[in-house]
Formats: structure tokens, C-alpha cells, sequence
């Protein structure tokens, strides 16, 4: 059996290590290792409630708009606030061009530019697929640096700035644009969807394509009609390269919901994507109810008060580090995530993919259908969330109505407890909160890469990352492209909590 | 040709975004403008592990030359001094730092985390962060108040949570042209044409602030953040609302109070609140201003405030417009 560390693996938000065995060329274990601490949550004990809408989304660089809007939320429910449409509209919004941004970002600077791998120098597209994708050269490589930074210039019309506006606060936002504003971003927009999204990305029409485009059979037609665009030519190589095989992982989906529909005061009941979890393999889809989210720190450098097998509720959770390197069972700064359904704990997947399934897109659904949960899929669903999001930011600013507030002063209230749950760029991202004598008594934040990377929890039971691992066959133990492609295909995010890649 | 090594430690990846949103240069045009030569970026780079530990040993050999070594993040150095919350390449990033900011010709420290260790330093700082050559205030930091960089310079702070992305393309072209001096550099080793002037430089609501007409709730263009809503613009200093961010705004300008993020003691915390004295005086004035002055001149502004000012400027449906004050 041979060991493999890749450490520091890169392009991925933050640095991360993995540990791979291998037994000839196929990997028989793999763990993911988080090695960066920042201690949020510690800072935030004992602060005024609405300096973590200015200290979380310091939790992530390339996502802390999804983090303001967690931790509004959580405030939300705390104080009881009714949020006008205007400010759900605008919120929305701001997730979703940070979200284009990301997926933009993600798909082309951290995961393409591994198609450079010597693997695929013998590949008949190589020539066609460098010229596109390798980094700084590549002619969609420019276009995606060109392009993706026109999302945030939408996001500061109406957040500031971005990175690391906080213009979401509990009753509404902190904007008050007028016409002329919503037309700008609605220009930005249409500019991105016809300069950028069809030519580059789609080679055709969006709607033509959110309209036919339905299932796997659909998508391959596409291509075929489309040849120009980046997605045929992703579909074509990654077919070729056989993405569709790897990675399956835990084939259980899970998604918080994101983007409330309508009013509400203090907790959305209606979003346009729908929570849920989601088993492929069994075609079943079952409600998620956030009593069930569990963390555990058996293998993981925290302890609990009430011992280490314990799982604690994040209302109830615990953020005690202890850098303990003589206990062997321990060997992440992450804490584990485990959701409890009848009985069992299960280990399940986040990001663009799960929150696509689980809220029901046909394509997306037979996509997983017919090629699994796979490093393919997971890079079409993420391309797709981006056309989708791209279209619905244009309705919401179609949809709002000048002349009603944006915000409603929420009254105060001394104590409560809360939660904000989002869809992150890479997933199911939830802020707990829980407030005592108009101060933060508890505040706890799981993360999507959380979700996806967790070492194991007392049972012994694998992450979904780990699962997506084990068993892949890799064409060269010393250049293992395939388990990067699986570990950047999720879009990890080491910032939260983690570092990975370190053989054992 | 010059070099760039860029790493990460106690860091959210916030200033490197911030840095791909750069425009005229963007970050490819300033590379090839510039003809720099990126040795590694933690997210641009293609090469993972093995290759990236032997760059890193060749660059402390000095086998490979570094021109700037660029830091975003805070150097972590807990827990008790170990470094081990922040492991990076097989060892704690603290160490990987501390060598290489031997051999770099120019040190540059990259937003608020790490010139003064901004968020993961504030109390109780459970990571044991600190900044390159600063702990909030005090000098000295990681690196030492003593350290120079080969090129016989401190290290270069460029705070800002994050920082600009004009603001790093403006530090970085002056030290590739060799003109950033000493002089050029503040008290906290910031570029003067960048951080002399503050926040409020440029802020729309600035008319509001000097007739001291106070905006009591989010969620509206009028009135000035600075009296109950906890905004440091006033003693800030950045040119935020000067360049704009993303081409387009500014916090303020969205009714976001200015946090003060390029400061030394960002985060102060309570940010959403102005904290007075018990005669409702706030408690942090703006930059250079007496007590007596402020108390003065208060009275005599608000007094001559224009009837249009203290009023909604456009009537909406639901105005109840009574907060503004
Ligand atoms: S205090 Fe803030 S809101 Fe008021 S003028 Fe200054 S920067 Fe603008």
C-alpha cells in the first residue's frame, strides 16, 4: 500500500491537505484535513447581535454575502422583523450575483485549468480545450475575468462593495436605490446574458435553453446543436475523460432552500428553491427539519463538555479547540456534520448539484439520473445554477417597486435564539444563534465544506468527500489528476474551517 | 522581469477576490504591462503540494529571486506559539513567513488581517493572530518593529477588509518602478497619496453630516449615519467613496455605516451603533475636532439646517418620514 500527501492543495478557497492511500492505483482511504483555525465564533461571544452582519461574512472571502444573509436571517427570527418584498428581492439579489461570481470563478480558474494535466495531452480535443481554458491565455479564461467581475459590480449597486458589504440587516437592507439604480444592474445583467452567458458559456439562447432543455437526452442534443459553447465542449471533454464516473460519493443530496419568495416576519415559509433531502439512487425525496443537524468532535480537535461522542445541536453546540496530537482519533480543526433520519446518521452532500436536485430541476434531476452524482454533473449543475440565477436576479429587479421601504425597524428584544439558512455558493450554509441580555451567547455556523469534507463521527461513518474518494482508479498514483478533479469539482472552500491533502 | 510570491494565512481569501476585481489594468493587463512573473498564488496557480514546497525552499535558498512577498491573512501563532491552527505546506505558515520575509526584496502586508491582524486578533484572539509588522496599534507584530526587507524597507501595509483592489495595483506598480519611498508611507506604513483623507471624503450624505441631520433607521438615502448609526467615516481614512468600489458604490452610499476597516483597531465592534457620552455627545469625533468645537458648531448647523434637508427628499407611499432627526 502506498501513501500520498498532497499538501498544500491549491485553488481552492484557502489551503488544504488530503491524505489518500493507495492500494496500486486505487485509493482505498482518504481524510480530509482542516488546519486552519480562525475562532469566529469564539470572537463573537458577548458582542452586540449585529456585529456578526460584519464579522461573519469574514468567515469567506469569495462567499460573505451568503454568510450576512444566514446571519440576518438567524436575526430575523430572533427579533421577529418583517422583511418587505422590496428588501427580499434586493437580498436575493446579492446572493445570487456573489453565487454567479463564485461559479463563474470556481469553474474556470480552480477547476478547468487541471484539463493542462499531462493525462490528456494525447486527448483529440487538447488543443481546442487548452486554447479555451488554460489559465491566463486561455480565450475563456479572459472572458471569465472580464465577465465574473460584472456580478459584483451588481452587487455593489445595492451592498456597497464587494467583497464584504453588509447592507442585509434584520428588517430588510440597508439600500434604498431608485429607478435609475435597478435599471443599471438590470443593464449589467442583460449585458453579462447576451455578451457573455450565450456567447461563451451556452453558444446559444438562455431561454431557448432553461426552456427545452430537460433531461440528459436534452443536454446531449444541445451540445450537438451548439458545438461552439463552453458547456459542449465541457460535456465532450469530461465525457471523454470519463468525470461522469468519478466522484459519486454518498448519493444523498441535501439543501437548506434559498430565496424566499414573499413577506415574511421572522421566518420564510416559501423560497424558490425548496429544502430537502434527496437519495439518487432510490429516486426518494424527504423533508429536512434543522432539529436534526448534528456536529460531533470525536475525530475532530475540539472537546465537549459533555464528552467527545456526544452530538450537540449547533443551539447547543460547543467551540472549545484543543490541538490534542497525542489522541490518534483526532486530526481535523473541522468539526463533523451529521444529520439524523430515522435513527441513522447520514453524511450527505451540498453545493450547486444537491440544491438543484433536491428543489426539483428536471435536468438537473436526470442528469444525476443517468451520470450520478459525478465530477460532470457537479460542474454542469454549477454552470446551470448561473444562467438560472442570472435570470431570476433580472425578474426580482423587474419586480421591485419604488416608493415601498426596503426596510422595517424591527423592536428589540432582549433575548431569543435563531437560525439563517442559506444556499451558499458550495451549499447548505447555516448560522444559530442564540442571544441572551441583548448579547450573542452562542453563536454557530456550519458550513457547506463543512458538510462535504467532516472527518468521521462515532459510528465510523465516512463524509461524503471521503466516500467520493475511495474506490476511484487514478491513471498515475504520482500525478492523481482524478482526485483533484473530485475534490475541486465540489468547490471547496478551506477558508471556513479546513486545509486537505496530506498522505498518511 | 519582477516576482511575486503571494500566500495566505489566518485569511478569508477576501483580498485576493478583491484583487481579480481590479479594471484598468485588470490583473492580467498589470501582469503583462508590468512584466510580472507570478511565482505562486494559494488560487491562481496550477501547481499543488511537492512543487509548491520546493519553490518555496528554492525561494528561501534564495536559489529563485522574490521581489515581493505578499502576505493577506494574519500570522497565526497559536496555539501557545506553536503555529499549528495554521499548518501550510508541512509546517506552520508562521515559519514559512518568517523565512521569506528575509529574502523578499519588498514585504507587502495585504488587507486589515494582515497589517494589524484584524478580525481573528480581536479579543479574545483564540488563534493568537497578529499582523506582519503591526498588532493593532503597536509596532512590531510578527516580523518585529525593526525588520526591513531587503530593499531597506519596512513592511508595506495596504489595509482594508479588504483592501481595494486599485489600491494594491497602485502599491505594487510603485515598488515594480522602484519609487515607493519611506516618505511615501504614513505612521502605519501606508501609502500617503491613499490614506490621507477619510471616508467621508466624497460621501454623498456629507451636506447631511454638516448640518448635523441625523438618519435614525436603515433603509434610506437621506440623512447622515454618523449620530446614531454608528458610522466612521469621519475618522476613517480611505478613499472609499472617492474610487468607488466595484465601479459603483460605497457602503455609506447604501446606507451601510462605514466600519472602519482600514484602521488599526478594525473591528471595534457595536458597529451599528454611535456610542455618546451621557450629554449625547458621540464619544468618537471626527477626525481633529474638539469637544468644544464639536458642541459649538453643532448648535449653530443644525439651527441654519436648509428646510429640504430635514425632510424626506422624494415623499413615498408609506413615509411616515420621521426618521430623520
Ligand atoms: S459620517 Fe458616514 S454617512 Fe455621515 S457623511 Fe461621514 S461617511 Fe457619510
Amino acid at each position: 500500500m502506498s501513501s500520498k500527501i498532497i499538501s498544500p492543495f491549491n485553488r481552492v478557497e484557502g489551503d488544504l491537505d488530503v491524505e489518500v492511500k493507495f492500494e496500486r492505483n486505487k485509493v482505498v482511504d482518504a481524510k480530509i484535513i482542516s488546519r486552519l483555525f480562525r475562532g469566529i465564533e469564539i470572537i463573537l461571544k458577548g458582542k452586540n447581535p449585529l456585529d456578526a452582519l460584519v464579522i461573519t461574512p469574514r468567515v469567506c472571502g469569495i462567499c460573505g454575502a451568503s454568510h450576512l444573509y444566514a446571519s440576518a436571517s438567524a436575526l430575523d427570527m430572533i427579533y421577529n422583523a418583517e422583511v418587505p418584498i422590496n428588501a427580499i428581492r434586493l437580498r436575493n439579489v446579492l446572493s445570487m450575483a456573489e453565487t454567479c461570481q463564485n461559479d463563474l470563478r470556481h469553474t474556470y480558474f480552480m477547476f478547468l485549468i487541471d484539463v493542462l494535466n499531462n493525462k490528456y495531452r494525447d486527448y483529440a480535443n487538447f488543443e481546442e480545450v487548452i486554447r479555451r481554458w488554460a489559465p491566463i491565455q486561455g480565450s475563456s479564461y479572459k472572458e471569465c475575468f472580464r465577465w465574473s467581475k460584472k456580478y459584483t459590480e451588481v452587487y455593489a449597486i445595492f451592498g456597497g462593495q464587494w467583497p464584504h458589504g453588509s447592507a442585509i440587516v434584520p428588517g430588510g437592507i440597508t439600500a434604498d436605490p431608485l429607478p435609475n439604480e435597478i435599471q443599471r444592474a438590470i443593464s449589467i445583467l442583460l449585458d453579462i446574458k447576451r455578451n457573455y452567458l450565450e456567447k461563451v458559456i451556452l453558444g446559444g439562447p438562455i431561454d431557448q435553453f432553461l426552456d427545452t432543455v430537460k433531461s440528459y437526452n436534452d443536454l446531449l442534443q444541445w451540445a450537438e446543436d451548439y458545438k461552439e459553447g463552453d458547456l459542449a465542449k465541457i460535456l465532450e471533454f469530461g465525457l471523454e475523460a470519463n468525470w461522469h464516473k468519478l466522484g459519486y460519493g454518498s448519493g444523498i443530496m441535501l439543501s437548506y432552500g434559498h430565496l424566499p419568495i414573499e413577506e415574511y416576519v421572522g421566518i420564510p415559509r416559501k423560497k424558490y428553491f425548496k429544502p430537502g433531502i434527496y437519495f439518487a439512487k432510490e429516486k426518494e425525496y424527504k423533508e429536512f427539519d434543522q432539529r436534526n443537524v448534528l456536529e460531533f468532535v470525536n475525530s475532530s480537535y475540539y472537546i465537549y463538555s459533555k464528552g467527545d461522542q456526544a452530538g450537540l445541536h449547533p443551539f447547543e453546540g460547543e467551540t472549545n479547540p484543543n490541538l490534542d496530537e497525542k489522541n490518534k482519533n483526532k486530526y481535523s480543526l473541522t468539526k463533523c456534520f451529521r444529520y439524523k433520519l430515522d435513527g441513522k446518521l447520514i453524511a450527505p452532500e451540498a453545493g450547486a448539484l444537491a440544491m438543484l436536485t433536491v428543489s426539483g430541476n428536471p435536468l438537473i434531476l436526470d442528469l444525476i439520473d443517468k451520470i450520478g452524482p459525478s465530477v460532470l454533473s457537479r460542474v454542469i449543475a454549477r454552470l446551470v445554477r448561473v444562467l438560472i440565477y442570472n435570470e431570476l436576479m433580472l425578474q426580482e429587479l423587474n419586480s421591485f417597486e419604488f416608493g415601498k421601504p426596503t426596510y422595517k425597524k424591527p423592536s428589540e428584544v432582549k433575548e431569543g435564539m435563531g437560525y439563517g439558512l442559506v444556499e451558499a455558493p458550495r451549499g447548505a450554509l447555516g448560522h444559530w444563534v442564540v442571544v441572551k441580555n441583548e448579547k450573542i451567547l452562542n453563536y454557530q455556523i456550519v458550513t457547506p465544506t463543512q458538510i462535504n469534507m467532516s472527518p468521521e463521527d462515532p459510528l465510523g461513518n465516512k463524509s461524503h468527500m471521503a466516500l467520493a474518494l475511495i474506490g476511484t482508479e487514478v491513471s498515475d498514483v504520482n500525478n492523481p489528476i482524478e482526485v483533484h478533479h473530485i475534490v475541486r469539482s465540489h468547490d471547496a472552500c478551506m477558508v471556513c474551517n479546513v486545509h486537505m491533502l496530506k498522505l498518511i | 522581469m519582477k516576482t511575486i510570491l503571494w500566500l495566505q494565512g489566518g485569511a478569508c481569501g477576501g483580498n485576493t477576490l478583491s484583487f481579480l476585481n481590479a479594471e484598468n489594468p485588470d490583473v492580467l493587463e498589470f501582469f503583462s504591462y508590468y512584466d510580472v512573473k507570478v511565482l505562486w498564488h494559494p488560487s491562481l496557480s496550477l501547481e499543488s503540494g511537492d512543487k509548491v514546497r520546493e519553490l518555496l525552499n528554492n525561494i528561501v535558498d534564495m536559489k529563485i529571486n522574490l521581489d515581493i512577498f505578499i502576505f493577506e491573512g494574519t500570522v497565526v501563532l497559536g496555539p501557545n506559539g506553536s503555529g499549528k491552527f495554521n499548518m501550510f505546506a508541512g509546517r506552520p505558515m508562521k515559519d514559512w513567513v518568517n523565512e521569506i520575509s528575509k529574502v523578499a526584496n519588498y514585504v507587502v502586508a495585504v488587507g486589515d488581517c494582515a497589517s494589524f491582524g484584524g478580525v481573528p486578533a480581536s479579543e479574545p484572539n483564540p488563534t493568537e493572530s497578529t499582523g506582519l509588522q503591526f498588532h493593532k496599534k503597536e509596532k512590531g507584530g510578527f516580523l518585529g518593529k525593526d525588520f526591513r526587507s531587503r530593499k531597506n524597507l519596512p513592511v508595506i501595509n495596504i489595509p482594508g477588509c479588504p483592501a481595494h483592489p486599485e489600491w494594491i495595483i497602485t502599491t505594487l506598480s510603485m515598488i515594480i518602478n522602484d519609487k515607493l519611498t519611506e516618505e511615501d508611507l504614513d505612521e502605519y506604513q501606508r501609502l500617503k497619496i491613499i490614506y490621507s483623507t477619510t471616508t467621508q471624503f466624497g460621501c454623498p450624505r456629507n451636506i447631511y453630516f454638516s448640518y448635523k441631520v441625523a438618519l435614525k433607521e436603515f433603509g434610506h438615502r437621506e440623512g447622515c449615519l454618523y449620530f446614531d448609526l454608528g458610522c466612521k467615516g469621519s475618522y476613517t481614512k480611505s478613499p472609499c467613496n472617492v474610487i468607488l468600489w466595484n465601479k459603483q458604490s460605497s457602503k455609506t452610499r447604501v446606507g451601510t455605516p462605514c466600519f472602519g476597516c482600514t484602521e488599526f483597531d478594525f473591528p471595534t465592534f457595536n458597529f451599528f451603533v454611535t456610542e455618546k457620552n451621557r450629554s449625547g455627545i458621540p464619544k468618537r469625533l471626527p477626525l481633529g475636532v474638539s469637544r468644544g468645537a464639536y458642541t459649538t458648531l453643532s448648535a449653530v448647523a443644525r439651527a441654519s439646517a436648509p428646510e429640504f434637508l430635514v425632510k424626506p427628499l422624494i415623499k413615498k407611499k408609506e413615509d411616515r418620514g420621521n426618521w430623520l432627526e
